[in-house]
């Protein structure tokens, strides 16, 4: 199929990411088909509610009301009235991160650390050493090194560096937006957000319809451009530029492809260039939630609960019927239990009962009589939950970071496709940004070179009508 | 089990994307978050964005122009600034005001034309007639009929459309007012061609609109500045975005500077306290009813104005004579 129109860009997934440069892109007038595998847009995004009355979305993810506000969603937002997490060490929880510097021990140590940082200014080999070196020994190993270890699922020593991200601003803000959340009664978003600045009014809210009526919402308008169960098989590159791929056996022209496909998976799909090869090595942790239903609320002593103590199976523990009441039926609760695994390790293939048996015995700690208290239990896996930043593809992965693919006229967005811990309002604007910036350089340069297509020339010539035609 | 879906609230208000009125692109950041504190006329939640290229501040997404009645209620202030209702503040404005418009009028002919345009319940009008010349013929124009009838009332000429709608004269007025008004209108470039048509080559425009370039919106622009007066404001100016708004339209630029008005400050502190669910007596103490917050931040903004930081703009552009607009072309 050779068209002599102008191709559309063509968008490799029909997620948020997926869904915002479609929309960025229609917004300046270029031509867009989203390709999606699944037989409904945003399938992993959508949220259900048992016959309980227990909803669950597939990963919380947060919403601020900026972000609700740009897509016109505020009106259908609930305020999420507080948000706030603990960790629990030796029996004690300390409220993270502003709690802990009430220790003295780690106190002295982070003061000896930094001293030590003024006369050593190479930069750190690892994450356990960039770790050290910010926080001090003492916080380092007993928290947030076990932290990161469970999370990520490989010693601290071979992690990058980067792993460690700074909150933004300093304790004096964060302090203050504290403060401005508890006299809102609004979880002001703190350290939610790093495209746009922090202020004590953004802060998270949950659309009535849970994340799915994000993706719906983002959807709208777009029903023609998208083709569903479309899975994209090749992409073809020509002379280093995107022009064109292939799905379910038929193959299209592009003026440029958009991928929100995990960035491992990328090189796989792409022909006729190797510049993608290294993306190949990165990894994804694979997670499980556990979702314990329970009789009670209020039962952890916060919102989420870190658990850097070795004795624990899982890292973390969430009952997000704190922040979001409206999760489960009125004197009920959920405790999510998030254990780190490899994809088709023990862990990964135990059965549900299983998972939750076990799961229940690493909360007792916390909960005692939780096993009276249950109810039931649903378990979810996914097995690219975060990206695992290792030593050994840094530099690819800086690469990729701040210079994309290295293939003209080919992006990698979205959380997955970014290989970053992006939230949702980041990966708005991030993309966003990112097909605005692609958008320019088409109608700069409207005819992608593509070897088996009609002239340039002639290309180019139909191609800014055809840009101009749609609006 | 069910999946959920998005579905609009039945109370929501239509909305539609809006890009930069400089540029005619939507690449912008966002600036503030908030919500009708005012009227309450819709649950919606409104966004105010910054365009990265031209600086100008707009709101987007907007309410669709189907909305206007719904987000300009039947009590809205500038149909009824009535002397009933307002009292003492009503009277202080007028004084006020008729000092500063005679000063815009100053060197007009005995027969000046003059036209303002967005003239609500006429209240400016109203000013020129009592303070100004009286061979001056006065009109004004709203799309709004409560307008025409609130002119009906006090006696005024008051066309119902807009410049660009309404088959006025071209090339005839010699002044033409556009006070509080230019932030609301969907269209400003639109607006501007449109005052520039009708006024006569070296007659005169005079503008006043917020400034986001003040103390006011440093300190509350995040969210309850009384200049978003949301969802109602749609585009929100400086010094540099007027005077390229006026640039692009034709005008010649002839005084851009900032001038006292209390009103963003009473409101952005009412708006605060709205938000904060501050007690009832507390709000009311700030509002256009309030002499007593007026005057305090009348006081506090003339401060303000002297070191150019003013609450509001004011422009004075004018349509270039003949002889220049030859050479021009």
């Amino acid at each position: 199929m050779r068209s002599h129109k102008t191709p559309p860009v063509a968008i490799v997934g029909g997620g948020i990411a997926g869904l915002t440069a479609a929309r960025a892109l229609r917004e300046r007038a270029i031509p867009v088909r989203i390709f999606e595998a699944g037989t409904e847009l945003a399938g992993l995004a959508r949220s259900f509610k048992d016959e309980q009355g227990f909803s669950f979305d597939f990963g919380a993810h947060f919403v601020t009301n900026r972000l609700a506000a740009a897509l016109d969603m505020g009106a259908v937002c609930r305020t999420v009235p507080r948000y706030g997490e603990v960790v629990r060490k030796g029996g004690r929880y300390s409220a993270y991160p502003l709690g802990l510097l009430a220790n003295p021990r780690h106190d002295l140590s982070a003061a000896s650390a930094r001293l030590r940082a003024l006369f050593d200014r190479t930069p750190p080999r690892d994450a356990a050493e960039a770790f050290r070196r910010e926080y001090g020994e003492a916080f380092a190993d007993e928290i947030a090194l076990p932290l990161v270890e469970a999370w990520a699922g490989a010693p601290a020593d071979r992690l990058a560096p980067s792993v460690l991200q700074k909150l933004p601003g300093s304790i004096l803000r964060t302090l203050l937006m504290r403060a401005a959340g508890r006299l809102t009664h609004r979880a002001v978003a703190i350290g939610y957000c790093r495209e746009q600045p922090e202020s004590p009014h953004v802060w998270h809210v949950y659309p009535e319809g849970g994340m799915g009526a994000l993706c719906a919402r983002l959807a709208e308008g777009l029903e023609e451009t998208v083709s569903l169960q479309s899975r994209v098989e090749k992409i073809y590159v020509v002379d280093g530029r995107a022009v064109g791929l292939r799905v379910n056996g038929k193959d299209f022209d592009a003026a440029a492809v958009i991928s929100t496909a995990p960035i491992h998976v990328l090189p796989k799909l792409v022909e006729g260039t190797d510049a993608l090869a290294p993306f190949a090595a990165f990894k994804f942790r694979a997670m499980t939630f556990c979702n314990l239903h329970l009789h009670g609320r209020g039962l952890l002593p916060d919102v989420v609960v870190w658990l850097p103590e070795r004795g624990f199976r899982t890292f973390r523990v969430t009952e997000a019927t704190q922040s979001m009441p409206w999760l489960a039926p009125e004197g009920k609760t959920t405790l999510t239990i998030d254990v780190g695994c490899h994809a088709g390790d023990a862990w990964w293939q135990l059965s549900e009962e299983a998972v939750i048996d076990r799961c229940l015995d690493d909360v007792r700690p916390l909960v005692p009589d939780v096993r009276e208290r249950l109810i039931g239990g649903r378990v979810l896996r996914t097995p690219i939950a975060y990206p695992v930043f290792l030593r050994e593809y840094e530099n690819a992965r800086r690469r990729l970071s701040e210079d994309g693919t290295g293939v003209a006229g080919l992006l990698s967005v979205g959380r997955n496709g970014e290989f970053d811990h992006l939230l949702m309002e980041d990966v708005y604007y991030r993309t966003l940004d990112r097909a605005r910036r692609l958008a320019d350089e088409l109608r700069r340069a409207p005819a992608p070179r593509n070897a088996p297509s009609p002239t340039p020339a002639r290309r180019r010539g139909k191609a800014a009508v055809a840009s101009r035609a749609v609006s | 089990m069910q999946a959920l879906r998005w579905a609009p609230t039945p109370d929501g208000l239509a909305m539609e994307p809006a890009r930069c009125c400089l540029c005619g692109l939507d690449d912008s950041d966002p600036v503030a978050v908030g919500e009708d504190f005012e009227y309450r006329t819709s649950p919606e939640v409104f966004r105010a964005v910054r365009c990265r290229r031209c600086d100008l501040v707009y709101l987007n997404p907007r309410p669709a122009p189907t909305e206007l009645s719904r987000i300009y209620p039947a009590d809205y202030h500038a149909y009824d600034f009535s002397p009933e209702s307002f009292g003492l503040v009503h009277a202080v404005r007028r004084r006020l005001e008729a000092r500063r418009m005679l000063a815009w009028c100053a060197g007009l002919p005995d027969d000046a034309r003059i036209l303002d345009v967005g003239c609500g319940d006429g209240f400016h009008l109203e000013v020129l007639k009592e303070f100004g010349r009286p061979g001056w013929r006065l009109e004004g124009i709203d799309p709004d009929p409560r307008a025409v009838e609130a002119g009906a009332r006090r006696g005024l000429t008051v066309h119902r459309g807009t410049v660009q709608t309404l088959d006025l004269p071209r090339s005839t007025y010699d002044l033409a007012l556009h006070i509080m008004t230019l932030e609301h209108v969907d269209d400003p470039i639109g607006v501007l061609e449109g005052i520039h048509d009708v006024l006569r080559p070296g007659g005169r425009c005079v503008i006043v609109t917020d400034n986001v370039e003040s103390p006011d919106f440093r300190l509350f622009g995040g969210r309850h500045w009384g200049g978003y007066h949301f969802p109602r404001h749609l585009h929100l100016f400086s010094k540099k975005t007027l005077g390229a708004a006026a640039a692009r339209v034709g005008f010649e630029v002839e005084s851009l500077r900032t001038i006292v008005s209390p009103v963003n400050w009473v409101y952005s502190i009412r708006n605060l306290l709205v938000d904060l669910q501050g007690p009832e007596w507390l709000v009311e103490r700030f509002s256009l009813r309030s002499p007593g917050a007026l005057a305090a931040f009348t006081v506090l903004d003339a401060v303000n104005a002297r070191v150019g930081r003013g609450a509001v703009l004011n422009a004075v552009l004018r349509r270039p004579p003949l002889h220049v607009s030859a050479k021009a072309n």
